[in-house]
């Protein structure tokens, strides 16, 4: 055949290759059934809470072989977007779903008898379990007085400091109560050593690039995010005083805070050349600590975290997962024994120590002696015990749809002022006291027009 | 003298240009055939001391192998296969269909439905994408490949086109012979209105095809289960799974991207001039 | 003539009634809801309450609305903006007599069309990775200045948006332009030679008004289609647009109020916003066409 004649003949060929396509596929679909899957799914974000589960599940399915559970580890994105569709929608969502509290949000954010999970307050009630779990462990599951998952965690936070330095400079960390006292004891420590004109040690690691630093702050020293029934609450005085002082920290002339961000290579390398003395370290952190840099182990100890006010609150909260049921599920109480054989297991808590150093919710475990085991990453201290003394201490985590958007708002303004505190060389918080409360008033303003908006918060359960 | 060397100097030009659109090819094609640390270390193929100074002995399968034995990819160069094939024919059918109609024929209301269909060519997706998920939803279509499919099936735009190209390619003369004739008017539009518009259908399968093909948010809205995914939410799915692992990504889209440029090799020239056709003219 | 045979009535309807039935349920249906979605807020398509113009008052003062605005208009006219003289100038490298292999070129130029924005995003993410990326590496290798750790996704999100665009663009409308400037009547030109001009003056007044028609609805259609930025953005920079939102566009904006926190009467508004504003630039655009054809 010709070229030219193959070239005339090539449409043909496309048009006929489509419709084999179109055949030949139709075909396989035709035969080819999407398996259902079997089981009782439950759906996670994090591949160490699955690991932990896995343990529990031959178990399970040798008491419920009709209905063995199959868990499924799904990415962060993946989890939500098929979680609402499946919640707002109806297309098919695991019977439990794992989910971590950024993600309340869009779950909370509608009328309170439409939300996906099933309402186990009454549950809980008949039960006793909310005696037996750790009280402030259900806040962030809480939306208009009902409770919608399980705890994982309590996420009790200390400071993790590099006992190595600090003792040898001779410094008591014991007679250390607030921050102040902390900084102060610190400060023969904050040296330029290349004597470049930058510091090289600080006393504390945190940024103000993201909310993080600035939220477990705020939460120790009970700065407020919403009242009690639910609404905006920016703009209190406490707040502006918190923002204020922390931007002083963050920058400017009385700078006491360094960035050294693990997530990095660069910021394991400042880590390790001494840059920062104290960590704020929740029970997970500590955790990855160990795993994440064993060559430091011995170097660090742990110290309840120094109060805001003498006779304040030594520890705050960061961070929290829950599991719940979801609506759909043909038998919800298969799926609660289901949650409760995941949730209340010693031995899914042990582990879950042992490998992530989180320390469990659930009262009744809290005698393991896993928990006071010495630490050879913390110099012998008994890691989980002093955790979970912490425990009755931590404050409640803000529950609402928009906490999300309240952290953001409460981030910038902390970047805001530490910006401002660099740029005009501020080192005494009155003077960032007035713009602080311009800034929140305005924060509280976009808050409550965010919120105002959404009728299905006000409407009361059918 | 002056000539030659105008030449040369657009030559020049055509040469850098077709090296830089065609650079991220290549350098795709590279990619998926190295290591995870010759990706790192080398920009296209490793060095080495193979033929041309290029190590091929270095160069592996491994991130095709994976994608097929370990990964869905199988499954979803199927689905989008079967999505786009059947999408785009029945498209490109109905379309044939409403084109003639709407250009051979009298009827009351043409008016009307002519002014529908030029209305609708200028609606921006996006309007529909949150109604159209609640329509979905309320015919209980959402996780279904019906759901998927049937929206695309009445397109405006291929009604205009086909209307315009019958317009000028079917003389209504051949049409009324063809009844005298006796023959029916399936028979007719079939057998004798098709091949006359011949070149428009190759074009319109090609863009319905492409269409369908590369659409991620529609299949993204409404597919749940991941084993009805194309190969765009796959590969979406794919980049969350292993953030770093661009030999694996970019493996997944080559596999996504040849199939369209074999049947595009193959329909080539009509879908350029079908393409073109209208706009120059009109 | 005598023997006419009129179709039969049902002719015409049987033709055009999928057409007709698929539109009607998937088109026009969903459309008259959305006019009516936009006035409601809801939670997942079944719960909804009638608000009245809450939603368009509050997006007339929505920051996050106002943003994406203003980084999708950043966006598409960048990119038409280069789009445009590159395509130009293709064809008209590609428009010389006598070349040869002008196939072969129309083919590569043409091909990264065929390339969806999905795959797109996929094919540019590792190109303007700091160190590995191959943008980072030719810029240094070029200009030893230029920095190997150059932030492309964090600080110049909009010029890596762009640059992936133009690519994927430009092919496109090279093949309109080339089509365009074929059917440029070579007697003009030939005039136009005779008159003394030189290849710009010929260019400027002889091609460039054959070509505008084309010239404008291209840059029409191409602006249409940036100002619907969602592939590109949502899948190189994930959920929220990269740091601080840079990539945050319209329609992304849309998904996320519709589809994570599903109050899809919220992203009808800002579909309807969205439209209306595309359709007053096709408006505006036709009529100028229709005033320079007159002139």
């Amino acid at each position: 055949m010709s070229l030219r004649r193959l070239r005339r003949r090539l449409p043909r060929t496309g048009l006929g290759v489509m419709l084999a396509l179109a055949v030949l596929t139709s075909a396989a679909m035709l035969f080819e059934r999407i398996p259902r899957p079997a089981g009782l799914q439950v759906w996670a974000f994090d591949p160490g809470h699955v690991d932990v589960y896995r343990l529990l599940v031959p178990g399970w399915n040798r008491r419920h072989p009709d209905h063995p559970l199959a868990l499924n580890v799904l990415t962060g994105s993946a989890l939500q977007t098929r979680m609402m569709s499946g919640f707002l929608a109806g297309t098919p969502v695991a019977d439990l779903l794992e989910i971590e509290r950024t993600l309340t949000g869009p779950v909370f954010a509608g009328p309170v008898d439409e939300i996906g999970f099933v309402d186990l307050t009454d549950r809980l009630q008949r039960e006793g379990l909310l005696d037996q779990i750790n009280a402030a462990s259900f806040s962030p599951w809480t939306t208009r007085g009902h409770i919608f998952g399980l705890p994982h965690d309590v996420h009790p936070v200390m400071l993790a400091y590099r006992s190595d330095l600090v003792e040898a400079a001779g410094i008591d960390v014991t007679r250390i109560e607030t921050w102040d006292d902390y900084f102060r004891a610190m400060r023969p420590l904050m040296r330029d050593l290349d004597g470049d004109g930058r510091i090289d040690c600080y006393p504390l690691n945190g940024t103000y690039a993201n909310p993080s630093t600035a939220e477990v702050i705020l939460l120790q020293a009970g700065g407020t995010f919403f009242t009690a029934d639910g609404s905006a609450e920016l703009d209190s005085e406490i707040n502006a005083e918190i923002l204020a002082r922390l931007a002083t920290w963050f920058a400017g002339p009385a700078r006491v805070i360094g960035d050294a961000n693990f997530g990095t290579v660069s910021g394991q390398q400042l880590l390790h050349s001494g840059f920062v003395i104290g960590i704020i370290a929740p029970d997970f952190f500590a955790g990855s600590m160990t795993t994440t840099l064993p060559d430091m182990a011995g170097r660090f100890k742990l110290m309840p975290l120094p109060a805001w006010k003498p006779g304040g609150r030594r520890t705050s909260v960061q961070g929290g997962t829950m599991m719940g049921i979801a609506r759909s599920t043909p038998d919800v109480d298969l799926a609660w024994a289901a949650l409760k054989e995941l949730y209340l297991s010693p031995v899914g808590a042990e582990h879950l120590f042992r490998d992530r150093g989180i320390v469990t919710p659930v009262k009744a475990n809290w005698n393991q002696p896993v928990f006071d085991e010495p630490s050879p990453f913390f110099c012998g201290q008994p890691v989980g015990r002093l955790y979970l003394r912490l425990a009755p201490e931590v404050p409640l985590r803000p529950s609402s749809p928009y906490y999300t958007q309240a952290t953001t708002y409460l981030g910038n303004i902390a970047n805001q002022l530490a910006t401002l505190a660099d740029r005009e060389g501020i080192a005494e918080p009155a003077r960032l006291l007035p713009r602080a409360r311009a800034l929140l008033a305005a924060a509280q303003r976009d808050l409550q027009a965010q919120m105002r908006r959404n009728t299905f918060l006000a409407r009361p359960a059918r | 003298m002056r000539r030659r060397l105008t030449l040369a100097v657009v030559y020049a030009l055509l040469v850098l240009f077709a090296g830089l659109m065609l650079t991220p090819f290549a350098f795709m094609l590279a990619s998926t055939l190295k290591t995870k640390a010759d990706f790192v270390n080398t920009l296209f193929l490793p060095d080495g001391d193979g033929w041309l100074g290029v190590g091929w002995d270095r160069l592996t399968l491994a991130n095709y192998r994976r994608l097929f034995v370990e990964l869905p990819m199988a499954r979803a160069l199927l689905n989008s296969a079967f999505l786009a094939s059947v999408g785009s024919i029945f498209a490109t059918l109905f379309s044939a269909m409403g084109g003639y109609a709407l250009s051979k024929f009298e009827f009351r209301g043409r008016e009307a439905l002519i002014r529908l269909v030029l209305g609708a060519l200028i609606i921006p997706a996006p309007l529909l994408i949150a109604p159209g998920f609640q329509n979905l939803w309320k015919l209980g279509l959402l996780d279904t490949y019906t759901g998927l499919i049937m929206p695309g099936l009445a397109p405006a735009f291929g009604v205009f086109l086909f209307r315009q190209a019958m317009l000028n390619a079917v003389p209504s003369e051949l049409i009324d012979a063809a009844r005298i004739d006796g023959a029916g008017e399936f028979r007719i539009f079939f057998t004798l209105v098709f091949p006359l518009v011949r070149p428009m259908v190759g074009a319109f399968l090609m863009i319905t095809f492409l269409g369908v093909w590369n659409d991620f948010l529609t299949p993204q809205v409404v597919l749940q289960s991941p084993d009805r995914y194309p190969l765009s939410t796959t590969l979406a799915m794919l980049r969350n799974l292993d953030w770093n692992d661009y030999g694996l990504v970019l493996a997944g889209t080559l596999v996504s991207i040849a199939p369209v440029m074999c049947l595009f090799l193959l329909l080539q020239r009509e879908f350029i001039s079908g393409l073109t056709s209208g706009a120059v003219k009109g | 003539m005598t023997s006419y045979r009129p179709h039969p009535r049902w002719a015409p309807w049987a033709f055009i009634a999928p057409f007709v039935v698929l539109f009607a349920v998937f088109t026009a249906w969903p459309l008259l809801r959305s006019l009516q979605l936009a006035f409601e807020q809801t939670y997942g398509p079944q719960t909804t309450v009638f608000v009245g113009l809450k939603n368009f008052r509050y997006l007339a003062t929505d920051p996050l609305f106002w943003h994406a605005v203003t980084n999708t208009l950043q966006f598409t006219l960048w990119t038409v903006g280069l789009q445009v003289p590159v395509a130009l100038c293709l064809a008209l490298l590609l428009n010389r007599p006598n070349l040869r292999g002008r196939a072969g070129f129309r083919l590569i130029f043409f091909s990264p069309s065929l390339v969806g924005l999905v795959f797109v995003a996929m094919l540019f993410l590792p190109m303007f990775e700091k160190r590995t990326g191959l943008v980072n590496i030719w810029l240094h290798a070029l200009w030893p200045a230029w920095s190997l750790d150059f932030p492309w996704f964090e600080t110049y999100t909009m010029t890596a948006l762009v640059l992936a665009a133009v690519w994927t663009g430009a092919g496109l409308m090279m093949v309109y332009f080339l089509a365009a400037l074929q059917h440029v009547p070579a007697e003009l030109l030939e005039a136009a030679q005779m008159d003394g001009a030189g290849p710009l003056q010929r260019f400027w007044h002889v091609v460039l008004p054959e070509i505008r028609p084309v010239l404008g609805l291209m840059s029409l259609l191409s602006f249409v289609g940036c100002m619907q930025l969602f592939e590109l953005s949502y899948l190189m920079l994930g959920d929220s647009g990269s740091a601080g939102g840079r990539g945050f566009s319209i329609v992304m904006y849309l998904y996320q109020m519709g589809f994570t926190t599903g109050d899809l009467g919220y992203a009808s508004a800002i579909g309807w916003v969205l439209a209306l504003f595309l359709m007053a630039i096709a408006f505006l655009q036709r009529r100028l066409a229709r005033r320079q054809l007159e002139d």
